[in-house]
């Protein structure tokens, strides 16, 4: 197993040392004392696991490609933004835009997000064990989204494909979104993802699947029409 | 962008009780957020009828005339009652039994137009100059002083000029022991600006930041208590706030309605951090602990 200090350096120093551990055929990195420095293995295209000891600041795990990431304390904004395939797993909280603009993988957080959690996302799967903030799955187009606890307001607003699960309660629904009923499918593998990803003691407080609310969009605003402008000026 | 802090004592015991450390250790984590200028706002023990003023005696290099304009008023209104210290680009001034500190500012400021009273208040003081952390630490030696809470920035302007006076933190002269630390943009600052001037308030600067100060001030000064005037302010201000607030007996935070900055929030049993980035709370103060960012409209008020 490879090790990186991060003790004393800049985020370039440290990014080039992990791709060079990568290079020479470490496929398990350990990155100490992360002390929330922002940027931290970003851009990884290659499938390792970084094992980050403590908090990351700002965009860890952005734009990777197959990598396995577990982060022990928080993180900060734009968290795995733009990741095309991987892992990432937060035991802590996750700042604003966390798995923005992902176009797959998972992203997992195991306390709270806060706003703008997976706006944009165009595929992969974002579960956050706790609440999310405000404006949650705003334009998602594809993918799963699921908060286990209580959503923001602003919730699913504006959305293409996405499909959302909430296991508490949404302090409010965004425009266009609607509440469905899940089928007996969408519980089953929702069940899956959580005893996949959750620890048991922590599945165990959260409701079954089939309890989970189902936020999809109403298909409102995928096209315009003048005669529905009433619409389009209420979600504009 | 700019860099926000806040450290809050609760306990008062705390083993790193140098606010002043704190503050200086979590600024140098956000120096990056802003390099223009740094400030700190620190609330010290409070005592008796003393009251203490950070004065700002001009921009010019030789402040001799300006320093023997503001010693011969003192002598005749509080001669064998006051205490001058000439630190950095300011005096430090401390007054005992000063009934009124607003009316006592501005008569230090009518003195000379040069002449800015840059803190009032029992316990609070304000440094701030341009430059980093590491700069103001060596004229004012920040990491020294003690104190119960405090709050600090580091500026990246945005929208005015760079020098002491638009430095942040910012104070209010109409309220005595406020100070305020902003990062964002209030967008309707020019209609508040107007508002108030045309109730003669001064501003003294073209910073945006300036006038939160001036709006908590007024709506404590109207009977709002520190969590309903930002509450209130979440209405009436626009644009992006993450904002710090500390009064000698309160510290807290408002959050805007869209999130638009970041602001992270750790709360212990013995202190409170706030800073808009995580590595300022991480780098300051170790421990296991939690950190959280604060919600889109949230606000939160520490008292003592």
């Amino acid at each position: 197993m490879g090790e990186v200090n991060c003790e004393g350096r800049a985020p370039r120093e440290i990014n080039a040392e992990i791709k060079q551990q990568i290079h020479q055929g470490d496929t398990h990195i350990r990155i100490l004392n992360p002390g929330a420095r922002h940027n931290l293995g970003v851009a990884i295209l290659k499938p390792v696991t970084l094992q980050l000891d403590g908090s990351v600041g700002y965009y860890c795990g952005g734009l990777i490609d197959g990598a396995n990431f577990e982060v022990a304390g928080s993180a900060g904004w734009g968290l795995a933004e733009s990741m095309m395939n991987g892992l990432v797993v937060v035991r802590g909280s996750a700042g604003n835009g966390a798995a923005a603009a992902i176009r797959g993988g998972t992203v997992v957080i195991h306390g709270n997000a806060a706003a703008r959690l997976g706006i944009s996302m165009k595929g992969g799967t974002v579960l956050v064990a706790g609440n999310c903030g405000y404006m949650a799955g705003f334009m998602a187009q594809k993918g799963t989204l699921i908060v286990c606890g209580d959503t923001g307001e602003a919730f699913a607003d504006s959305m293409y494909q996405t499909v959302c699960f909430v296991g508490g309660k949404i302090a409010e629904l965004g425009t266009d979104a609607v509440i469905e009923a899940a089928t007996a499918e969408d519980a089953e593998s929702l069940d899956s993802l959580l005893a996949q990803y959750l620890d048991p003691e922590e599945r165990k407080k959260l409701p079954p699947g089939r309890e989970f609310k189902k936020v999809v969009a109403g298909r409102k605003l995928w096209n315009f029409d003048k005669r529905e402008w009433k619409t389009w000026q209420e979600a504009l | 962008m700019c860099g926000i802090a806040g450290f809050f004592d609760k306990s008062g015991d705390h083993p790193n009780s140098s606010i002043g450390q704190v503050l200086i250790t979590m600024l140098e984590g956000l120096a990056s957020r802003g390099p223009d200028s740094t400030g700190v706002a620190f609330f010290g023990p409070s005592v008796g009828h003393t009251s203490v003023l950070r004065v700002k005696l001009g921009d010019a290099d030789d402040r001799s005339s300006l320093a023997a304009a503001l010693a011969t008023f003192l002598d005749a209104h509080f001669a064998g009652r006051y205490k001058i210290s000439n630190n950095g680009n300011s005096a430090r001034l401390v007054v005992e039994g000063a009934e009124d500190l607003p009316v006592l500012a501005a008569r230090i400021e009518a003195l000379d137009k040069e002449i800015e009273v840059v803190s009032i208040g029992k316990s609070l003081e304000i440094v701030k100059q341009v430059g980093s952390p590491a700069n103001l630490d060596l004229t004012y030696g920040v990491s020294q002083l003690k104190g119960t809470h405090g709050i600090g920035h580091t500026r990246l302007s945005t929208e005015s000029k760079v020098d002491l006076s638009h430095s942040q933190p910012f104070g209010s002269h109409r309220l005595p022991d406020l100070a305020i630390v902003h990062n964002g943009h209030i967008t309707n600052y020019h209609q508040l600006r107007r508002y108030y001037q045309q109730r003669k308030i001064r501003f003294y600067t073209e910073n945006d930041s300036e006038v939160v100060a001036i709006y908590l001030s007024d709506q404590i000064n109207k009977g709002s208590c520190l969590k309903e005037a930002l509450q209130s302010m979440l209405k009436e201000l626009d644009g992006s706030f993450s904002c710090l607030v500390a009064t000698g007996r309160e510290f807290g935070f408002v959050k805007d309605p869209f999130a638009l900055k970041p602001l992270l929030w750790a709360e212990t049993e013995s202190f409170v951090a706030l800073a808009n980035e995580e590595i300022a709370i991480r780098s300051a103060l170790p421990g296991a602990y939690d950190v959280r960012e604060a919600q889109a409209r949230e606000v939160r008020v520490w008292e003592r």
